[in-house]
Order: C-alpha cells, then structure tokens, then sequence
C-alpha cells in the first residue's frame, strides 16, 4: 500500500516536472528566434528602466530553455525549480501590475506576434497554474526528493 | 501522521538549498553568456543597451524619426493638407475617430488597403498621417511603414494620436 502512495507520488512528480520543462522549452523558441520583437514586448511591460530592456529580453529566452532542459533531462533541479517559481511570480506580478493600471499589453509569453492578442485574466489564471505546479515542484524536489 | 506529513518530514532541505544557492547564479550566468554570444553572432542581433526614446521607436526603415507634433498635424489639418489614417480596428474607428480620416486596421491591411489605395492617392495631401491609442501602441508605426513601402511619401505618425486629438478639443466623429 505505502509502495503504491510512493509510486504514485513519483509518477505525479515526475509528470510536473517534463511537463515544466515542455512549458518552459516552447515559451523560449519564438523568443529566441526574434529577439527585436520581444524585446518590443518587454518595453511594453513598462517595467524595467529603458536600458535594462534589451539585456533582459535576450537573457530571459534563453534562461527558460536552461530551465526547460533541466526539468526534462532531471539535472539542477534545486536551482531550476526554485528559478521557475521566482520566475513565474515575477510573470504574474508584471500581469497582474499592468491589468490594474489598465495597461492594455501583449504578453509576449509564448509568442512575440501581436495577433496572440493582448494579455487577459484568463493569462494571469494559466500563470498561476504554472506556478502551482512550479510550487509543487520545488517542495518536492527541497524536502521529498530523497524518495525519488 | 499520513503519508505525505511523513515524507515530507523525513528530509531536511538543506542539502537541495546549498545546491541551489550554487546553481541559481549558474544558471543565469549561463543564460546570460548564451544570450551575449549568439546575439552577437546572429545576423539579426539587437544592441544590448537599445535606444528606446520615442524618435528611435518611431523611426523609417532608415533610422529617421516619423514623428509629426500635434501643433503641426493642427496647422496641416486647418489648411485641409493632410489625410489622417487611422490603424485601430474598425470597431473602435466607429465609436469615434477623427474627422476626415480613412480607417486601415493594421491586423487586416490586406483586405481595408486596396479600397482605401484610390482615395490615399487621390487626396492629394501634403502628409498622410497615421494614428492608433496608447503611448505604446505601434498599429500606427507599422502602417506607416506599410504606406511608405507602397510608395507613398511624407507619411507620418501622432504618437498616441486619437487621446491626444481628443483632449486638445479638435474635431472627431463616430461611425
């Protein structure tokens, strides 16, 4: 009985966490591949100062690929689990910021095109999806992964 | 005590923070450096510290800036030398829009252009002048830049144009 609770709860983890990866491996390819248009994406979060914008829409594609390796191939999980989570806070903080002061943005999330249609409520609840699973993730991998 | 309780107390995480603590900077540094390299390499790379002032957002295919003032638009307006296009979606342009202009929605260009071609051409105005809402909206850039690609001159964009219009009391229309 306790073997299969064990099982389960591997299957269940390990799940999330190829499941993380393939989210964080698709949302960086579009952004890899054209990088102007994110960047354009960036500034229209509002967000950071005016010279920080380029550096972090180059940097950040190619952090969620490293995430997305790592979910997947099972390798530094403590720090890409716990920089999925931080990241996907920062996400829905920048979301949530923008919808309250009526910013009407794209989110630039999965894709750099302007016809994905801007940024809604229904973006922030898919992020705090993510981040639940995230969450778990990092839990996981911090107090149970010796059960692994 | 259940399961779960008992697994997740059997474990302490300072093992998997002590790795963390190492591999979150590794991480970034990592991404940081690809993102560096292959922006330097690739043909379409972007500057890392990119010009975002308003002339350099709203720049021609040549780096000049497109940018009309309001004040300029006005006096253009006054003496009937100018056509406005305005880049939002047409039910926006019908809930008000600024007297005269034409409506070419940006995201469909191809169907509203050919109506409009004859009318751009024949207006005979000094500028076109492309409008959309919002600071940051960039339906009115990628128009103009569109116009001037079809081979029309002196096109032009009022930043933010139908807010700024509006509160300066100029003429508007709906429908």
């Amino acid at each position: 009985m306790r073997n299969l609770e064990i099982s389960r709860s591997k299957a269940a983890y390990h799940a999330a966490r190829l499941f993380m990866g393939g989210v964080f491996l698709y949302a960086s390819f579009d952004k890899i591949l054209h990088p102007a248009a994110f960047a354009e994406a960036v500034y229209n979060y509002q967000i950071l100062p005016d010279a920080a914008v380029n550096l972090a829409a180059l940097t950040l594609p190619w952090l969620e690929l490293l995430l997305g390796i790592c979910l997947i191939a099972g390798v530094w999980l403590p720090g890409a689990t716990a920089i999925s989570t931080g990241l996907l806070l920062v996400f829905i903080a920048a979301l949530a910021y923008n919808k309250m002061r009526g910013l009407d943005i794209h989110c630039g999330c999965f894709s750099t095109e302007t016809t994905e249609g801007p940024a809604g409520h229904w973006t922030v609840l898919r992020d705090v999806a993510f981040l639940a699973v995230s969450a778990y993730l990092t839990l996981y991998v911090f107090f149970r992964q010796k059960a692994i | 005590m259940n399961q779960a309780t008992l697994s997740m107390g059997n474990r302490s995480p300072s093992k998997p923070l002590r790795r963390a603590l190492w591999q979150i900077p590794a991480l970034v540094a990592l991404a940081v450096l690809l993102a560096v390299g292959v922006n330097h390499w690739r043909a379409d790379g972007i500057a890392l510290v990119g010009d975002w002032s308003e002339d350099a957002r709203f720049a021609d295919a040549s780096g000049g800036s497109m940018i009309v003032s309001l004040d300029r638009v006005r006096e253009l307006f006054e003496r009937d030398a100018l056509l406005f296009v305005d880049a939002r979606p047409a039910s926006q342009y019908a809930d008000g829009h600024i007297q005269g202009a034409l409506n070419i929605p940006w995201q469909e260009v191809d169907r509203y252009f050919m109506e409009a071609a004859d009318r751009l051409d024949g207006a005979g105005a000094d500028a076109i002048v492309t409008y959309c809402d919002g600071e940051s909206c960039d339906l009115s850039h990628e128009l103009a830049l569109f116009l001037k690609d079809m081979g029309f001159e002196n096109v032009r964009v009022l930043v933010n144009g139908w807010t700024v219009w509006k509160q300066a009391g100029l003429p508007t229309v709906e429908g």
